[in-house]
């Protein structure tokens, strides 16, 4: 490797991970009419259009507060269905432990469409189908393990004296549980939530299946479904995509060391 | 922790669907200018009923989509909306599932309308669906680059192949339902067909072959129609059209009143309509689309849900969608009306001509499936997977064998 | 023996707690994870069209099973699948090899790296979808001009519509997503290294190829491993991608198994049919998953133990 191009490579690496979202930009800022000829390396002159016709005429705070209300929905009830179980995998000795991780792994590699059907007469049956809730009942099939997984790591790194400490007081394993562990875990804690509100702002399949009209589709299944009758306009197609990078790209910069060690410690997701 | 239970079950209940019953409601698309028409038809019509509310509920414009939406909605029995708008091609998969009323009781003046639209609508001899308006494929040339439209579909092509603009004739070619309308008219203009009058699949025939080697041979040997079209839809070959860069263009009428727009239309003015030209032998032929209006088997009340049918499918009101939207009206007298002439922008009698030899897609339960499986297939020996006969071959075996399945085969009968 | 007991009833009274801590997640994954995968399994063996109410649920055996193995698109479907899977896995490994190589030598680039490495990995798959397909839709595409101006086409190419260049943005997509991914994950391997080895090959006159060959490589195999069966894993799964970028098309030349079975499930309502295909993508990706939890899992899980 010559001093050069490893001194490049960094360079180029981030070029390329940007390059397609600045194309985007580009195109979400130009006319439609041009965007069929070629998309210029600047926008001259820029159009604002897309983004307005995008709050306006499309409602696109429809589908970013369905996605916002199902996200935060399915990470708080994966944490609290989730910490106490990886509490008790990172902390407590029982028989059976390896089984259950090994239980919590398998689902996590679930494909989600081997779930699609059961699901689908499931929630009609409830009646959930085309509902919030509907939407926050499958997604706890990744939330779930997801979270485990990833707060296993994080119990285990919280100091085990303060906690033996405080059992040693008189308090039970649940109080120390609430009392000492989790205010300790705490930034672990809210990586995780972060990530698991990541993977349910970005699913696509789920929602494509279990909404059904535009009042409740979330964020990835309105744009994908974004076309008039005879139309793809992909100038708002593209100012919607950027729309939807947003919280994402503010999770990354927030969190990115956290997300990387927590990552490649657990190896959740690949 | 412990309080955030409850707290997130009410968050989550408080988002269920609000169950407040409108006295009427209405499933149709929203968007656009049929949507403000909508809305102001539904204005009047509520007007001349005191005390009756409609609500307009807006569904998806992808039509897989909204076909899935409307399934789920009647598959769970609801008794809302009550009037469905259907495109031309569900009918017989709603009305044999039972899903929608029969109009007979009701009396409508079935002919009035176009003869092909209510067959379409005609599942075991009855009538389950009234025609909004109707949709043809047809063929739009420029005035100023030829005198007049191609008479065959061999001067189509060589036309379309001559140097001027990048492309020559262009059409809806990716892998959806609006291919199989435009195979269906080069079909016919061949003299193939898909199913025969006894509801065998003879799309595997020599006429079909033909005219599937005629579309891809266009593409890849004469250049007449270029490779793009293998991913277009309506609108892709309608904004080549409106730039200038194609000489033909093959779509809907919905194209007219925004082609003829100067503000964003380079051909405004300069551009004709006329039928799809056939081969020797073979017949003009444009797909009919358009959609129906229905009601809901499960419906509290079809007889204000079959009034507000009627109105919306009442001649003035089909005149000021013609206006507005450019879609062509399903009754064929109203191509007699002025206001018709002024708002079609081409001549009313060959509007009414090719309406009326407008040729139905097959009339099925399974359309969806069997229209899938040609969609593939087709798909397949345009973009040069399979030649056209190996291509319509498979197709066929599939469609019988799914046909039979589902006991819709012509021995069986249904 | 009094401390035996006591220690015995303290271990059984912490099993006690483990149990009732776990309890509430693990109802919850046999709700939405272990009970409907047994309903796919008991749904793919009747036959059940919800187009069709009045054909009710019959028992049908394997019919849906055989039906399956005789429809040229599904054999097709599976073929993509894999060649999907193949081609992602190898691409994304070997570059991501490459790129933690160099990052494991530069330590102040792998703060932006990592930034730059994280964003398309977090980004929605239907933008990262829509972004690709963007570039290549059209004849004056961002892929054909690019190629016009390196002199590498004199006429445009119609990406979408070929049945092997279709895979180019899917493919490119997904290496664009997932390989700065996969680098991380090789990196935290690589830096796993005890530097001494190198250090002492450098010693001995290793050239740096061999030490690479002789020492890195094996030290970083499993790290390797992880990322290839965790991507394969991913792949057999795809739908977001493929449903966005070409829909299956031209033809059904890029379709996945997961779409077949989404249009078999969602577009035409055949459940008993859909859950069969579905049945036969669970099958698929747990026996990867198997063979995951035996190779590194365990290791994981003895580590757990200990």
């Amino acid at each position: 490797m010559t001093g050069t191009a490893a001194r490049l490579l960094p360079v180029a690496v981030v070029i390329a991970a940007l390059a397609p979202l600045y194309v985007a930009l580009v195109g979400s800022l130009t006319p439609d009419a041009r965007l069929f000829q070629s998309v210029p390396l600047v926008p001259t002159p820029l159009v604002w259009d897309h983004y307005r016709a995008l709050f306006g005429t499309r409602g696109f705070w429809v589908p970013l507060g369905n996605s916002l209300v199902v996200a935060v929905a399915t990470t708080l009830l994966a944490l609290l269905l989730g910490a106490p179980c990886a509490y008790a995998l990172a902390r407590l000795r029982f028989r059976g432990r390896a089984i259950v991780l090994a239980l919590v792994l398998a689902v996590s590699m679930l494909p989600q469409i081997s779930v699609v059907p059961p699901l689908f007469l499931f929630l009609r049956e409830l009646g959930l189908i085309d509902t919030h809730a509907g939407l926050v009942l499958p997604y706890l099939t990744f939330a779930m393990p997801l979270t485990i997984w990833f707060l296993v790591t994080v119990f285990r790194q919280v100091p085990l004296e303060i906690e033996e400490a405080a059992m040693m007081d008189g308090a039970s394993r649940l109080v120390a549980f609430r009392r000492i562990v989790l205010p300790l875990a705490a930034p672990g804690l809210a990586t995780t939530a972060l990530l698991t509100f990541l993977f349910s702002w970005n699913e696509f399949l789920f929602a494509l299946t279990f909404t059904l009209g535009p009042e409740r589709h979330t964020v990835p299944v309105a744009i994908a479904l974004f076309r008039g009758q005879y139309q793809v306009p992909w100038g708002e197609v593209l100012a919607a995509a950027l729309v939807a990078t947003l919280p994402v790209a503010l999770v990354v910069l927030v969190a990115q060391r956290r997300l990387v060690s927590g990552l490649t410690a657990g190896g959740v997701k690949g | 922790m412990r309080g955030l239970l409850p707290l997130l079950l009410l968050a989550l209940s408080a988002c269920a669907r609000p169950s407040a019953a409108p006295a009427l409601t209405l499933a149709t698309s929203a968007v656009g200018r049929e949507g403000a028409l909508v809305q102001a038809q539904l204005a009047r019509f509520e007007a001349a009923h005191p005390g009756l509310r409609v609500e307009l509920r807006s569904t998806p414009d992808e039509a897989d989509t909204r076909h899935q939406l409307f399934v789920h909605w009647l598959n769970a029995h609801a008794s809302e909306p009550d009037v469905l708008q259907l495109d031309v091609i569900w009918t017989p998969e709603f009305a044999a599932a039972g899903w929608i009323l029969p109009l007979d009781r009701f009396e409508p003046e079935a002919g009035a309308f176009l003869p092909a639209a209510v067959e379409a609508n005609t599942w075991r001899g009855q009538l389950f669906a009234l025609p909004w308006f109707v949709d043809v494929g047809m063929l739009y040339w420029r005035t100023d680059l030829a005198a007049r439209p191609p008479d065959d579909l061999a001067t189509l092509a060589a036309e379309a192949a001559q140097p001027g603009p990048p492309s020559g004739f262009v059409w809806q070619g990716a892998r959806y339902e609006g291919l199989v309308t435009v195979f269906l008219e080069h079909l016919g203009g061949f003299g193939g067909r898909i199913l025969d009058d006894g509801g065998r699949v003879v799309v595997d025939r020599e006429p079909a072959v033909r005219a599937l080697e005629y579309m891809r041979d266009s593409i890849h040997v004469q250049r007449a129609v270029p490779a793009d079209v293998l991913s277009w839809q309506e609108e892709h070959a309608r904004f080549a059209f409106q730039n200038g860069s194609a000489r033909f263009m093959r779509n809907w009428p919905y194209a007219v009143p925004l082609l003829s727009d100067p503000a964003q239309s380079k051909v405004a003015g300069r551009f004709g309509v006329a039928p799809m030209p056939a081969a020797p032998g073979g017949t003009s032929t444009a797909a009919l689309g358009g959609s129906q209006l229905a009601i809901n088997a499960r419906s509290d009340q079809p007889e204000l849900a079959y009034a507000l049918i009627q109105f919306l499918v009442a001649p003035a009101q089909m005149i000021e969608r013609a206006q507005v939207a450019g879609q062509y009206p399903s009754r064929p007298s109203l191509y007699d009306d002025a206001a018709i002439r002024a708002a079609l922008a081409i001549p009313a009698v060959e509007a009414r001509a090719i309406v009326e030899r407008a040729v139905a897609r097959p009339a099925t339960p399974v359309y969806s499936e069997l229209s899938s499986i040609l969609q593939v297939h087709l798909h397949r020996a345009l973009t040069r997977q399979a030649e056209p006969r190996a291509a319509l071959g498979t197709a066929a075996v599939e469609m019988r064998a799914l046909l039979s399945r589902s006991g819709l085969d012509a021995e069986g009968g249904w | 023996m009094t401390r035996g007991r006591a220690f015995t009833a303290l271990r059984r009274a912490e099993a006690r707690a483990a149990w009732g801590f776990m309890a509430p997640a693990l109802g919850a994954m046999a709700l939405v994870a272990a009970g409907p995968i047994a309903w796919t399994a008991w749904e793919s063996v009747h036959l059940h069209d919800l187009r069709m109410p009045w054909l009710d649920r019959p028992f049908v055996g394997l019919d849906n099973y055989r039906e399956a193995l005789a429809t040229p698109r599904l054999i097709a479907a599976a073929g993509h699948t894999a060649v999907f899977a193949i081609l992602t896995v190898t691409l994304e490994v070997v570059a991501g090899l490459g790129l933690a190589l160099v990052l494991h030598h530069r330590r102040r680039a792998r703060g932006v790296v990592r930034a730059a490495a994280l964003l398309p990995w977090a980004l929605p798959t239907v933008v990262v979808a829509l972004l690709w397909r963007f570039a290549f839709e059209g004849p004056a595409s961002v892929a054909n001009m690019t190629l016009a101006s390196l002199n590498l086409a004199d006429q445009p190419v119609a990406w979408l519509s070929g049945a092997v260049t279709a895979w180019v943005p899917i493919v490119l997509a997904d290496a664009w997503r997932m390989t700065p991914f996969v680098a991380l994950l090789i990196l935290a391997g690589l830096q796993q290294i005890d530097p001494a080895l190198h250090e002492a090959a450098r010693l001995d006159g290793a050239s740096p190829w061999r030490a690479f060959c002789a020492i890195t490589l094996p030290l970083v195999a499993p790290a390797l491993l992880v990322a290839a069966l965790f991507r394969a894993l991913d792949a057999v799964r795809v739908f977001d991608l493929v449903y966005v970028l070409t829909g299956g098309g031209p033809g059904a030349a890029t379709e996945p198994l997961s779409l077949y079975a989404f249009d078999a499930l969602m577009r035409h309502l055949r459940f008993g049919y859909g859950s069969a295909i579905s049945m036969g993508v669970f099958v698929a990706s747990f026996a990867g998953a198997l063979v995951w939890i035996r190779l590194m899992g365990q290791r994981a899980l003895v580590r757990e133990e200990a």
